[in-house]
């Protein structure tokens, strides 16, 4: 037997293993690396709570809730792709298949629309709005729509078919209205809107990990409980309740889940597209039969790529970052198309 | 153990599926369904397994309507499988028979040595052992329709209701899922209800046969009788004749192509 398969049968778990250190390497060099060129030793001092004020600013203020926005962000979004695609049994879903990415749009234009008018009469001048309720009413927004799609399919049974057939309707007729909204603008709110459609994580603060952070808890905490529920929703309805699955209740709480973890990370950091979608097919790719692997794996996936993705968009953007949806889009794109072609 | 369905009706639509269907099985008791296509018999046994939700009617197991049982005690007592079951590409045959056992396990509990015991049983009652680590895309229709049947096997269940097990079967393992019924229904006293086309095999196996047409009852009653009645020619729209084996085997039909009727 060769190497490589001593090491698959001897350490089953190996891709965990193997993963693990790179995700950790991956956020470690996302905080010590950036536009601005810092010593590792100052970067050092500011994480052990020393250091100028300039570098804890750099460091303490943006670079390292950036970071830990892009994580939390990654794994939202690669686990409500890897959710959706397991009940809808479609592997091309992703959070914009319930149209929360949509929902999460179009509250944003009209919150901008309105509160601009509400409180600002000039809508050149960008300082004038509030941006910082912009990750809360995307996330009100996206679980908004992602509940009115439930309950149109409900309507109808709740079959994986029925949740993307009203999915895809609802979430084209919000991004419409979405669009109508922006193109009567001025150019400040088409600014903060571009920038958000496009994914950023430019100006993530602290703010945004705390938003994130127990939703990302909640989430992960449920997932031990959803584990055999995911793999009995991959079967056919009459398959899965014969086995003994409360099909709608367990599908119910599984697309619920989804859409909150979606919501709230498109509305932190905007639709980083591919990610949801890519991410759980890479996972299924490395982890093969062994299925409790997927889960695991998605979570380290998704958190390392958009933390990368982000590194790679400041390195080479240098003070015009390149946007990480951007980035996750460009290299999502080969890394779907390989994967394609090796699934027979 | 009892389970009987009172008046069902059951419609798709605007097209009535079933009209008022009466039955009950007994423990140990080997039902077979037959009729031609579109008869109801895939749909009768959707709602026996309590899939379907009846327009009227009732079905209960042990005097409980089956709608109040929580879908994890039901599927301790009665396992179904239905006619094109559909399963993840990349699953292997033990993952799947392993899945049978969910009912049992729940959502958390870790699979003991009893779990195992049923997914080994399981697998060598089918003949599947050797390949339990086989992919399901791997196999052949007659393979896999194996594996499906130990993964209702796995459940453990009193009682087993298989819509048309043998079709995508050779001759060979058509006559091994039948004489695996039989053995349920003997040694472990499992109910089985199924639904299949061939005639002969459903009189062989089956304690009693039930006839449907468009959806209606039209006989109830062991083969003898049935073959008697003269039903099967005209519900089948053919031609020809019961013969009689002899040494109390099943009466056999033999069907006359050239005299049966446009």
């Amino acid at each position: 037997m060769n190497l490589a398969g001593t090491i698959q049968t001897r350490f089953p778990d190996w891709p965990l293993w193997t993963l693990a250190p790179v995700a950790l390497l991956a956020g470690t060099a996302a905080v010590f690396m950036g536009v601005v060129n810092m010593p590792p030793g100052e970067v050092l001092n500011v994480l052990l709570g020393h250091g100028s004020a300039d570098a804890r600013l750099i460091i303490g203020d943006i670079r390292l809730p950036r970071v830990i926005t892009g994580l939390l962000a990654g794994i939202h979004f690669s686990v409500a792709g890897l959710l959706l695609q397991s009940i809808t049994r479609n592997p091309l879903a992703d959070p914009s298949i319930m149209g929360v990415s949509q929902g999460a749009t179009l509250a944003i234009s009209i919150f901008l629309f309105v509160a601009v008018y509400g409180f600002n009469s000039d809508p050149h001048v960008l300082y004038s709005l509030p941006v910082q309720w912009l990750p809360l009413v995307g996330c009100l927004g996206g679980g908004l729509a992602g509940v009115v799609v439930y309950f149109l399919a409900m309507r109808h049974g709740l079959s994986p078919l029925r949740v993307t057939l009203c999915g895809i309707a609802v979430g084209a007729v919000l991004h419409a209205l979405a669009m109508g909204i922006i193109s009567g603008w001025g150019t400040a709110r088409l600014e903060i809107v571009m920038q958000w459609l496009a994914g950023s994580l430019y100006a993530r603060s602290w703010d945004h990990v705390v938003f994130l952070l127990p939703l990302t808890l909640l989430g992960l905490l449920a997932l031990p409980l959803l584990r055999r529920p995911i793999d009995m929703l991959r079967f056919d309805a009459d398959v899965a309740r014969s086995f003994g699955l409360s099909y709608r209740r367990q599908f119910s709480i599984i697309l619920l889940i989804a859409c909150m973890l979606a919501a709230s990370a498109v509305g932190a950091v905007g639709p980083l597209i591919f990610v949801g979608l890519v991410v759980p097919h890479l996972a299924r790719f490395i982890a093969g039969r062994r299925f409790a692997l997927v889960l695991p794996l998605t979570i380290f996936l998704g958190a390392t790529l958009v933390v990368v993705g982000d590194l790679v968009g400041r390195l080479i953007g240098g003070s015009q970052e390149i946007p990480i949806g951007v980035v996750t889009a460009i290299g999502g794109a080969p890394i779907l198309l390989s994967l394609l072609r090796r699934t027979p | 153990m009892s389970l009987q369905c009172t008046d069902l009706s059951v419609s798709y639509g605007s097209r009535q599926a079933l009209h008022a269907l009466t039955l009950s099985v007994q423990k140990g008791e080997v039902l077979a369904l037959i009729g031609p296509n579109g008869s109801g018999k895939s749909t009768a046994l959707h709602a026996l397994a309590g899939l379907t939700r009846p327009d009227s009617g009732s079905v209960e197991l042990d005097g409980r309507a089956l709608a109040s049982w929580r879908r994890r005690d039901l599927a301790k007592r009665l396992s179904f499988l239905p006619q094109a079951p559909i399963a993840p590409d990349e699953m292997s045959v033990e993952q799947l028979v392993r899945q049978g056992r969910f009912a049992h396990v729940g959502l958390w509990r870790a699979y003991g040595s009893q779990d195992q015991a049923a997914i080994d049983w399981a697998l060598d009652s089918t003949g599947l052992a050797d390949l339990a680590g086989r992919g399901l895309r791997e196999l052949s229709g007659g393979e896999r329709q194996r594996a499906w049947i130990a993964a209702a096997l796995a459940q453990e269940a009193e009682i087993l209701i298989l819509d048309e097990p043998t079709s995508f079967l050779d001759i060979g393992h058509q006559v091994e899922v039948l004489e695996l019924v039989g053995r349920l229904s003997r040694d472990r006293g499992v109910t089985v209800i199924l639904a299949i086309h061939d005639l002969n095999q459903a009189m062989m196996v089956a304690d009693r046969v039930v006839l449907l047409n468009r959806g209606r009852l039209s006989f109830e009653g062991p083969a003898g009788p049935l073959a008697a009645s003269g039903l099967i020619e005209k519900t089948f729209n053919v031609q020809g004749r019961f013969v009689d084996l002899g040494n109390g085997a099943a009466p056999h039909f033999d069907v006359d192509l050239r005299r049966s009727r446009r």
